[in-house]
Parts: structure tokens; sequence; C-alpha cells
């Protein structure tokens, strides 16, 4: 049966459903509700939780927790979340699969408590030093939320690369009805071929060939294998479509709304929703017939980020110069009657290309 | 159906928005709920969005809500995003004047805390506004609404207020012709 349940309490349940046995985080809104309900929660299932001196301290933890194979994660918001970029660098470095939720809140700086997706530079690019990246999760429901986090550590174990769960203020605040899938355990310490557990030969880290051997090959390899593999979307008649939109978590919502009521005006426009942002699904660009005649990136944000990965998708999978728009509205979710005025001036030429 | 709650801080209107969407969730509707406040606990803006449909549900926060309750004064602003015959519940025991809205959209005065206080349940006054709803739009059966409301509370462990919130209920349904 479901039940309604409030975005960041239900990112900590489905961390338990999906076997994470240690947290590390340091309170901060729009997030603290995470590291609040596991400090009860995780003791109850006879698991750790750290409430850590500060941010980046809970990231050297999971990467002692995760270099032991241990299913392990922390969250953040805002500055807290900057401050763990070092040490995603290092986890990288590492190769150490951990996950890390971010419940973006507007910045930068202190910025504000309003819901925005200001941190996808951030997300997409990395925030530390290195050549490095995160697959990186979008959900935009509740239950969305809970399926991906119930998978995020198989991926990062399978890559042996931190992930990255990529909410949004108003995201983890609301609540919506949802199931929980059950309990799940990750792979057994033995069964993995590089952990460290201080047993027999296993009493170093990666056996094997040692990660700094021939490491700018193996990285790139692994990252092109990531984009290869890793691409995930919806598509939302896209097919006949003369603009398609692009939009990822809520604003995907309130842009699918708004593609209903101007396609029951009998103008056609779709929706590409990320499910994924990095990789960022250049196939869905595929899909878009050859004389579209714009592609309109809608996201909250200031100036600009999610455009950049949409032109690069366009420049790469559509023919011709197709022009790519952008509607940032910062702090506020885009409305629906918002997002059809926008793509009206679009079609009427009132609105600049971005590229 | 997209209703607004809007109050200031501590006249419980992320409540009043919790308690309707569990009784939209026990009607079988898909629902969204979304609170939005500022950092301080009491006074200043307060308000909770709960939308509910049989299809697909957009974004959590509101566009042309079907229902606005201005619990204060501050709070008639959201009356003019109202859908052309739209709903406004006004608590006129903190609303000092109403506006006149030409018969733009439909308003219903209920002296929310003096009919909470009537049923001897004065923090009620959030619940009398949801009854007074029900009455208004016929959105949910009261009878499974009362159910709803008394599951709410005994799940968050006061289930011995479920008479004395019932009867809040009740007292905003009745006060509705």
């Amino acid at each position: 049966m479901k039940e309604l349940w409030k975005g960041n309490h239900a990112i900590a349940e489905a961390a338990m459903r999906a076997g994470c046995m240690f947290y590390a985080g340091y309170p901060i809104t729009p997030q603290t509700e995470v590291g609040e309900y596991l400090s009860g929660r995780m003791p109850e299932l006879g698991r750790k939780f750290i409430q850590a001196e500060n941010e980046m301290a809970a990231c050297y933890m999971l990467q002692g927790a995760g270099s032991t194979g241990m299913r392990c994660m922390t969250s953040s918001s805002g500055p807290g979340f900057a401050l763990k970029q070092e040490a995603i660098g290092y986890l990288c470095s590492n190769w150490i699969p951990t996950v890390f939720v971010n419940v973006i809140r507007w910045g930068p700086g202190l910025g504000s408590l309003d819901s925005a997706q200001t941190d996808y530079f951030q997300a997409t690019r990395g925030g530390g030093n290195g050549d490095y990246r995160l697959p990186v999760f979008a959900p935009n429901s509740i239950q969305e939320t809970i399926d991906l986090m119930y998978e995020a550590w198989d991926m990062a174990e399978k890559y042996r690369n931190p992930v990255m769960i990529l909410s949004e203020a108003a995201l983890g605040q609301m609540m919506e009805a949802v199931e929980f899938p059950e309990f799940k355990e990750g792979p057994k310490q033995s069964e993995m071929d590089w952990v460290w557990d201080g047993v027999g030969d296993r009493h170093s880290f990666n056996h094997g060939t040692p990660l700094y051997v021939d490491k700018p090959r193996r990285v790139r390899e692994k990252i092109e294998t990531m984009q290869e593999n890793e691409q995930r979307w919806e598509s939302y008649l896209v097919e006949d479509a003369d603009y398609v939109c692009v939009a990822y978590g809520l604003p995907s919502r309130t842009t699918r709304e708004a593609v209903d009521q101007l396609r029951a005006e009998g103008i056609k426009v779709g929706l590409i929703r990320p499910i994924m942002v990095w990789p960022f699904p250049f196939k869905a660009f595929a899909e878009i017939k050859k004389d579209v005649k714009g592609i309109i990136s809608i996201e909250t944000t200031d100036a600009g980020q999610v455009v950049e990965d949409v032109a690069l998708a366009t420049k790469k999978m559509v023919d011709g110069n197709v022009p790519v728009y952008g509607l940032y509205t910062a702090q506020k979710v885009v409305r629906p009657s918002e997002a059809v005025a926008f793509i009206k001036r679009v079609i009427a030429g009132e609105e600049k290309e971005v590229f | 159906m997209e209703i607004i709650f809007a109050g200031f801080g501590g006249q419980g209107v992320l409540t009043s928005g919790l308690i309707t969407a569990e009784m939209a969730l026990s009607a079988g509707k898909n629902v969204t709920w979304m609170p939005a406040y500022g950092p301080s606990m009491r006074g200043g803006k307060a308000y909770s969005v709960v939308k509910f449909s049989d299809g697909v549900i957009g974004g959590p926060d509101y566009d042309t809500p079907d229902v606005v309750v201005a619990m204060n004064g501050p709070s008639l602003e959201f009356a003019d995003c109202l859908k052309d015959g739209g709903l406004l519940i006004v608590n006129t025991d903190a609303v000092d004047t109403v506006p006149d809205y030409n018969g733009r959209i439909d308003v219903v005065e209920v002296a929310c805390t003096t009919l909470a206080e009537s049923v001897k349940n004065i923090k009620a006054a959030n619940i009398v506004s949801i009854g007074a709803i029900i009455k208004a739009r016929q959105i949910f059966d009261i009878e499974d609404a009362k159910v709803a409301l008394k599951d709410y509370f005994v799940s968050h462990g006061k289930g011995k207020f479920a008479e004395a919130n019932e009867a809040a209920l009740m007292a905003g349904f009745e006060c509705v012709k």
C-alpha cells in the first residue's frame, strides 16, 4: 500500500533498503531530514550513523568505509556540498564506490533555501581538481528518487566510482505517495577483488594491477564506458515535435504540463527528460526529426548551465545549425504558464537563441 | 484539484494541507504536498500546496489553484491567481475586510477560530477550513474524510484528539450553506 513520504525521508529509507551500512554527514537545510531520519533508523537496524564534525571529515570517513567494500553514503546541500569536492576527487582517484546525495539549494555561497538546479555544473563537471566524472542520477519524483537510490550502489561498485543523486530543495521537502522495495544486501567482502579487509593476502588495497599503472588510459576508458552504457532518459512526444524542450528534475514535470497545453492547441512540442545528467543522454537527441525548428532548455538556474549540454548534444546529434534556447527561472521551478509563454515567444521569433 | 492553505506560521497551514493530502490518498488519488515557509517557526508567511488527480501530477507548487484558504489578511494575495470560478475560503477571525472580487470567484467566509472554539478545540481552526472546502466543493465523501482524519492523528500518536478534531471538521462542514 502506498504511503505519503517526504522526499528527504524517502532518500534515507531507500538507502537502508539498498544495503547502506554507514552514513556520515553534517546537517544543513534543506536536507537535514536525511541525517535526522538515519540517526534513529540506522542504530535500529544495527548500522552505523555518524554526525561528523564537518562535511570534509564525513567524506574521509566514507573513504575508510568504502575502501573496505562497505556500502556508505553522505548527503548535504549548498555550501556544505561544496566542501565535499576535494574528497570526491580523492574517492575518484582511489576508485572507491560511494554515494553522494545533493539536495540542491540556490547558490552560490550561502545562497538561499529556495529550490534550484544551480549545482548542475558542480555535479556534472566536478568541483574538485583533476579529470574525473561521476554518474549523476536526477530523479523527478519521490518514487523515482527511491528507485534510483536503490540501484546507486550497484552502479558505484560496477565502475568503482562515486555516484551522485541530484535532488533539489522542493523535491526533498515535498511529499508523495510511494512504495519501497524489499531490503537487499551489497556484495560480500570476500566476493570483491579490490577491498582492504586485512585478511590473508587481502591486507592491501587493489589486488592485481596497482591503480597508478597506466592510470590516464584506464580513467579515460572508464569514463568512455560509462558514457556509452549509462545514458538514461525519458522521451515525451519527441518524434514529430517542431520544438523539443529539455528539462530534468522538477522543471521536467511542469514543462511536461506545458507540452500538454501546447499540444492541445495543436502546437507540436516534445520533451526530453534526462534521468541521468552525467552521462548526458546524447542518444535521446537521435530521435529528433530532421527539420526541427528549435531546442529549448528549461532549468532552475540563473544564467544557464544545462543549456550547454543541450547545445553539445544538438551539435553532435541533430543535422543543421538548429538554434538552442534557454529559459532560466533561478529560485523558482518554472510554472507551466511561464513555460508556455516562453515557448510561444520562441515560435514567434521573439527570443534570441543562446547557441 | 489544486489547493493552497495560506496563513502565518503557527496557524497549522502545513498540517491542514497534509491532512487533505492523506484524505486524497485514501480516496485513491495521486497526490503531492509541498510546504513553503521562512526560517521562523511562528509568525511569517507560510503556505502549503496540495494537488491531487487521477492522472499524472506536474510540479508540486501552485500555478492556478482551484481553492485558496486564507487564514489571515496577507494570504488574500493568493486569491489573485485562483481560476475563474475558484473558491476562496476566508478566515474572518483574522481577516478584517474581504475584498470585492466582482463575482470572478466564489468567496466563503468562515470564522475558523470561533467555530473551533465552539467545539472546544481552539487549536483546530485549520481543520475547520478543511470541512468547509469539502462541503463547498464536494472533493471527498465526508464519512471517508472523517476516517482519514482519524487515521492521520492515530498514526501520529495523537489518537486521543480524534473526536475533538472530527467535531472541528464537522463545524466547518456544517457552516457552509
